[in-house]
């Protein structure tokens, strides 16, 4: 049994915060949805990043403050850290820029539709056929009528939950 | 006796500079060619304000000149590798580029690159001028950046450095995919940046183990200390999380999702400067860890593996493509399994013929992107198009019978030195990956086989005029990387033995040692 300290909690938290983030990218088919899954991910890993230097009761490294010989966190971590938050500002800055760029273009964050209208136009583009889709019926036949909870879905393809 | 050691040591070093200033001076001169390229990517939009005529000539003036320096300290230090500490900070505290035959081999290849698909050079009709001339200084940033970052990617030699500059690579490319400002190049770029970002997430988490093991991430310090404390499943976990991570930008097998949408969409030499340039920086930052600091076996193995999937599913994948830009896409895919099965047989067989195939798909990869310029649609639009551009269709055939590897070329002696190192690897995953090569290669045959026979085919009426013949300047690009891959074809024998001597240095991880923190000579003396 592992004992129940602050760091193994925090170690876990971390590492826990980077797999919610990935499941939330593979998981979520809305696109703002995956970004903060994504910014979830990336506090997850500067966090584990700046536990690797944690020590316990340890005081912040500046000369002159606190008790002298007194334990002191590691510094490095910290540098490390605060260039790796600096960059996942960036990115997703950039990101929320692409989203909105996106959206005036297609009027909606549906990954799944996003996909397939990218596909199509390429496919329209190169003058090749669309790529079919997996429920469209190879032969003749008709298709199953469509439930009325499908027609009102497929009407409103950006919901707004909770709005 | 502790005071003396220092004054003995200042001396002995001083001594040494007047000596060899030149050689320092010399040596020092190679942090430019990454300085150079960011400075003037900030520059840039200044300059265009003052001079459209000079910032459209600062991109390639900038370029040329960073592959003059390489050149130039190449020439000057010799074989032997260097390193220089930034700043003055001494290794283990600052941060140091280290620049051996390997290193400096492939950053003068991203001058070059760089240069040869510049994205301003060349442009098509005149009607496309006058929309491109608002975007370029924008663009041309840009690729500084690219050019800057993954020049960056070869020469340093601290981890969390390569990070930054990988991210700033990153950063860059999503810029440069999205240039053309169409509606499915802003979905596919914000696929590709979710992916590449989740890859620098799990990267990051890598280096956070690995810095909780050692406490540093310079990469010859972790070297010094790796056989003691990176043994065992966390050093593996922490490989397993750098591989997946910078694997994102060498396509290698599971986060390459990105890769055909991109190439389907971006301009098509961002798609070479990406395919030929960008993923083999990756593939080299992972071999440096491979080589340095992960020397278990099994992490050469987990490469094996994800190397054996990404030619499966890359040569399959490319097979049933119906345009041409994702069937390069996919075969590039297949390719970058390659490189990562030839990196992880042992010792300098394997670093040889790995640096031998990433090479060749360098060349070969980024001249079919150059042609695809004009050739981006489906693979029935090609019919006849030989008649129209029957150099750039020669062009075509020679390098796919290189990437399929037909015996004089230089593709034929690369797959049989991964096959024979294979074979004296001999343990099962090596045999498996022995029969997923050659079933590639078999697949491979078809589809470009396929692609040459439509070449040659005589023109449909109506669809002959709508395909216009590569560019220009794409097919220059194309003559003259084929005349590379000719000569070299030709000169086997010297181009092996230069690679092996070139192999040996990067497999030595003493030497690295050495280079990075050097013994005071005079000193010991």
């Amino acid at each position: 049994m592992i004992p129940l300290s602050l760091e193994t909690v925090s170690y876990a938290g971390a590492i826990g915060l980077v797999v919610i983030g990935g499941l939330g990218l593979v998981i979520c088919n809305h696109l703002f949805r995956m970004l903060l899954a994504l910014a979830m991910a990336e506090s997850g890993a500067n966090l584990l990043l700046v536990l690797t230097g944690f020590r316990d009761g340890a005081i912040a490294p500046i000369i002159g403050y606190g008790p002298a010989g007194a334990p002191l966190v590691d510094p490095l971590p910290q540098v490390l850290v605060l260039t790796a938050i600096v960059i996942g500002v960036g990115v997703q800055a950039l990101a929320v820029a692409v989203l909105v760029r996106v959206y005036r273009s297609y009027g909606t964050l549906d990954m799944r539709e996003l996909r397939r209208r990218m596909e199509g136009e390429i496919a329209a583009a190169a003058g090749i056929a669309a790529p079919g889709s997996a429920q469209a019926p190879l032969g003749q036949r008709p298709l199953p009528p469509v439930p009325d909870y499908e027609l009102v879905r497929r009407s409103a393809p950006v919901r707004e939950r909770g709005a | 006796m502790t005071l003396e050691l220092p004054v003995d040591l200042l001396f002995g070093l001083n001594l040494d500079l007047n000596l060899d200033l030149t050689r320092v001076m010399t040596a020092n001169a190679i942090v430019l060619p990454v300085v150079l390229p960011l400075l003037a990517a900030f520059l840039m939009q200044p300059l265009a304000q003052v001079s459209r005529f000079l910032a459209r000539l600062l991109g390639p003036l900038v370029l040329t000149l960073g592959a003059w320096i390489i050149l130039n300290t190449w020439l000057e230090v010799g074989p032997a590798p260097f390193s220089v500490a930034i700043g003055g900070f001494a290794a283990p505290l600052g941060i140091v580029f280290y620049a051996d035959q390997l290193a400096l081999l492939f950053a003068l290849a991203v001058q070059v690159f760089t240069l040869l698909f510049w994205p301003g050079l060349g442009a098509g009709a005149k009607s496309e001028v006058a929309a491109d001339r608002q975007r370029a200084p924008r663009r041309d940033a840009l690729a500084l950046l690219l050019a800057s970052a993954a020049t960056g990617l070869a020469l340093s030699g601290d981890l969390f450095n390569i990070f930054v500059f990988y991210e700033l690579a990153a950063v860059a490319s999503f810029g440069l995919v999205c240039a053309d400002g169409s509606g499915r190049a802003w979905i596919a770029t914000l696929r590709y940046l979710f992916i590449s970002a989740f890859g620098s997430v799990l990267a990051l988490v890598g280096i956070a183990i690995l810095y909780l093991q050692t406490g540093t991430l310079n990469l010859a310090q972790l070297a010094q200390v790796a056989p003691e404390t990176l043994q065992g499943p966390i050093g593996l976990a922490a490989f397993a999380l750098l591989l997946i991570g910078f694997g994102v930008k060498a396509e290698l097998f599971p986060l390459n999702a990105w890769v055909p949408e991109v190439y389907a969409t971006a301009p098509a030499r961002v798609s070479a400067l990406l395919a030929g340039l960008v993923s083999k920086l990756a593939i080299l930052v992972i071999v440096r860890l491979l080589i340095l600091v992960f020397q278990q076996p099994e992490a050469s193995q987990l490469l094996l593996v994800l190397g054996v999937l990404g030619v499966l599913t890359g040569e399959f994948s490319a097979w049933r493509a119906q345009d041409f830009p994702r069937l390069l896409a996919f075969s590039s895919i297949g390719q970058l399994g390659l490189v990562a099965i030839a990196f992880s047989i042992d010792g300098t067989t394997g670093i040889l013929a790995g640096t031998a195939v990433a090479l060749h798909h360098l060349i070969v990869k980024s001249a079919l992107f150059g042609l695809a310029n004009r050739w981006s649609g489906g693979l029935d639009a090609l019919t006849g198009a030989a008649k129209g551009a029957p150099r750039a269709a020669g062009l075509f055939v020679l390098f796919a019978l290189s990437l399929i590897g037909v015996p004089p070329l230089w593709g034929f002696w690369i797959k049989l030195l991964i096959m024979v190192g294979l074979v004296q690897g001999g343990s099962p995953l090596d045999l498996l990956a022995l029969g997923a090569i050659l079933l590639a290669t078999a697949v491979e045959a078809h589809y470009l086989f396929r692609v040459a026979l439509r070449l040659y085919q005589p023109p449909v009426p109506d669809r002959a005029l709508r395909l216009a013949p590569p560019a220009r300047w794409d097919t220059g690009v194309a003559y003259l990387l084929g005349a590379c891959l000719v000569v070299i074809s030709v000169a086997i024998t010297p181009t092996t033995e230069a690679l092996r001597v070139l192999a040996q240095q990067t497999g030595d991880v003493l030497l690295y040692i050495d280079t990075v923190f050097p013994q005071p000579l005079a000193y010991k003396e």
